[in-house]
């Protein structure tokens, strides 16, 4: 497991391994060879070689505190996840996605349509498809009528850019 | 791992319409639970309890752990049968915590009708024993129940899925190390005899328990001779004299403690490792799922939102995004643990097929649990897709769900027809558990779809004879049909009939899941071992 940490306005990358009942903490290429034990919750106990350290730690909004013989220590995780997915597909095309029956057309020729209008809904396999047009737009021909047969990737309705 | 960015508009008019209808059917779904959940109605109850008996449920309440969940399955078995005279089929059954380990409880209910075993009663039962045989979970028994319901005998006792059939697995399980404890706290005549006999440590209850292949009645009427319950087979009778039953107690509280004692030393193995993460909540708010499954079951959704609000921080790495869209599929943790979620987003083509077996294979190597979120009109039909292979495609999509070496859990999202449901791990294809949402539709194929092959048929039929059909006959044809698949696709029609684990709301899913991901490490997981591949 990776962790990524921030203190002091410095980020530590550590490395921790849990084999057996030890942890493997690598550090700065060094190893360190564990023992710890949760004795209450948010406190602590830790083996280092032939050192005990007693800590608790509380739970801050953002960060951890730490709290070690005294001294106190400012803890931020930091999340290394940020790739967002992209949107998928911003704009629909005007071409069938399915095979399948024209049920309905819900505009006309010359019609002026806003982006996101429903223009025609097909029916295949039990489910409706809406072809929504893709921008602000004026219908200059619609290719289909009501329940005609249509085949995937054909063209439903030009349109043309208002 | 990448975050699922949520594009629902909640101040749209279809997102609040739907919400209030998905409210609706959640309000139905608990009403139902709720009248079920009170077993055979007050009158029967008093009598129950007069007896000095605990009723079914709160002998499971005192029995698992405190503040533990109780996952009970098919809460609303034989709904809408038998007159509505066995809420629940008269049997509770679940996994439970005891002792920080899990078991599954097969409990009688006394108050619906004694405790005999319906047809469903039987099925509900088998099926408990399932899930306890496939994830290696103890078996307690809280028997209180006189055998077979008579009148439907031909439909409980004699084939092979029927009353015979709990013994055999008793006995299965047993060799197994799959630990067979009886609790005895009311009748157990006749075939329920041997649930106690039959297993590895069995408690009764003085007073109350009783054990015997024949009743007083049937004793008098064989032999002459005239005796008492508690005589023939009562707890000093089996505990002192015959050895059927191992521990004494005077009341249902003590058997209670007593059967819990017996799980504290049954020195259960430790659970299959699995790489588990903190559980987090999802970013967005479970309920949006409500508004976003759209009112009219033929309008597509986006299966994404619905993921969102199921893994853990909505984090999910997508695997062949670009590649046969209409099947999602991808890594996430639900409660902590590691799945591999594939879940529909529109009909299933060759490649959206081909992109689940693959996926499938992977996490069979890597021993990730699979998770199916189903929402399938089916595989896409046609002579172009024919000739594509479809139907290969499909099978290797088939094949590798059959022989998945993981635990796969199915939720039925939306609609199951067709073979979609084969590819997507229906009931026939030994998912740990399924789950229905109140919304859900199941049927070989649509209403509509059906009703349109069979009047076809009739007019090809007829047109050999020179005949043709009026408007009114045709109707008269497929009318039928349409009231037929709308009754039998229905998730309470299923639910019923046991075709699933039981209906549930869409905000409890991610723990439903998580709770049988962690009953199912108690079984191995062993290394994958697939068929061959048709290519």
């Amino acid at each position: 497991m990776f962790i990524n940490y921030e203190h002091n306005n410095h980020v530590y990358n550590v490395t921790i391994e849990h084999r057996d009942k030890y942890f493997f903490i690598t550090y700065d290429n060094t190893e360190y060879k564990v023992e710890a034990e949760e004795t209450k919750p948010g406190q602590i106990k830790i083996k280092i070689g032939d050192r005990f350290i007693k800590s608790i730690i509380t739970e801050g909004e953002k960060e951890k505190y730490v709290f070690v013989d005294g001294e106190v220590f400012r803890v931020k995780p930091i999340e290394l996840t940020g790739r967002k997915k992209q949107k998928k597909k911003e704009e629909g095309d005007l071409t069938s996605p399915i095979s399948g029956k024209v049920v309905s057309i819900k505009v006309k020729k010359g019609d002026s349509v806003k982006k996101g209008d429903v223009l025609m809904v097909i029916e295949a396999m039990k489910m409706e498809y809406l072809i929504r047009a893709p921008f602000k737009g004026k219908v200059k021909k619609i290719n289909f009528k009501e329940k005609d047969q249509i085949e995937i990737g054909q063209e439903t309705v030009d349109l043309i850019k208002t | 791992m990448d975050i699922i960015e949520s594009n629902i508009d909640k101040t749209n008019k279809e997102y609040k319409e739907n919400f209030k209808h998905y409210e609706k059917l959640v309000k139905d779904l608990k009403g139902n639970i709720a009248i079920s959940q009170k077993g055979g109605g007050e009158e029967k109850i008093k009598l129950h309890k007069s007896r000095n008996k605990m009723l079914v449920r709160e002998r499971i309440d005192i029995l698992l752990d405190q503040d533990t969940p109780f996952m009970e399955f098919n809460t609303l078995a034989a709904h809408g049968m038998y007159n509505n005279k066995a809420p629940c089929a008269g049997i509770i059954t679940g996994i439970g915590l005891i002792h920080g380990r899990e078991v599954v409880i097969v409990a009688n209910d006394a108050t619906v009708t004694g405790g005999t075993y319906y047809p469903m009663t039987v099925k509900k039962h088998l099926r408990a024993q399932q899930i306890a045989l496939e994830n290696n979970l103890p078996c307690i028994y809280l028997v209180d129940s006189g055998g077979a319901f008579l009148p439907m005998q031909d439909e409980v006792f004699p084939d092979r899925e029927h009353f015979g059939r709990i013994f055999y697995n008793q006995a299965i399980m047993s060799s197994k190390n799959i630990p067979q404890i009886s609790s005895v706290m009311g009748s157990c005549t006749a075939g329920g005899a041997y649930v106690p006999a039959m297993s590895d440590e069995t408690i009764i209850v003085k007073g109350t328990g009783t054990i015997f292949l024949g009743g007083p009645p049937l004793v008098k009427a064989a032999t002459g001779e005239e005796v008492t319950s508690e005589n023939l087979g009562g707890a000093d009778v089996h505990c002192r004299k015959s050895g059927v039953s191992d521990h004494y107690a005077h009341d249902d509280p003590e058997a209670i403690h007593i059967t819990r004692n017996i799980v504290e030393n049954l020195n259960r193995p430790e659970k299959t490792h699995l790489d588990i993460k903190k559980p987090k909540e999802p970013l967005y708010d479970v309920k949006e799922i409500y508004g976003i499954i759209p009112k009219d079951s033929r309008k597509p959704f986006s299966v994404r939102e619905i993921i969102a609000r199921i893994v853990d921080g909505s984090k999910f790495h997508e695997f062949k995004t670009l590649y046969g869209e209409t099947i999602v599929c991808g890594f996430a943790n639900i409660m902590g643990y590691p799945v591999g979620i594939l879940a529909n987003d529109g009909v299933l083509f060759s490649e959206s097929a081909l992109k689940g077996t693959h996926f499938i294979e992977m996490c069979c190597q890597r021993k990730i649990p699979l998770v199916f979120l189903q929402n399938i009109t089916g595989f896409m039909v046609g002579s172009k897709y024919e000739a594509g292979g479809i139907a290969k495609d499909g099978a290797k999509m088939v094949s590798a769900v059959a022989t998945a070496n993981v635990p796969k859990f199915t939720v039925i999202i939306a609609g199951s027809f067709g073979a979609g449901n084969y590819g997507m791990c229906g009931r026939a294809y030994e998912p740990r558990q399924l789950w229905m949402w109140p919304n859900a539709r199941i049927s070989v194929m649509g209403g509509e779809q059906a009703a349109n092959v069979l009047l076809t048929v009739k007019k090809d039929q007829l047109w050999r004879k020179g005949k043709e059909l009026t408007k009114e006959e045709e109707k008269a044809i497929t009318d039928p049909i349409l009231k037929k698949y709308e009754q039998e696709g229905n998730p309470y029609y299923s639910t019923a009939r046991i075709w699933d684990d039981g209906i549930i709301d869409p905000v409890d899913t991610r723990t439903v899941l998580g709770l049988g991901i962690s009953a199912s490490l108690n079984a191995p997981i062993p290394d994958w071992k697939p068929g061959v591949f048709r290519m």
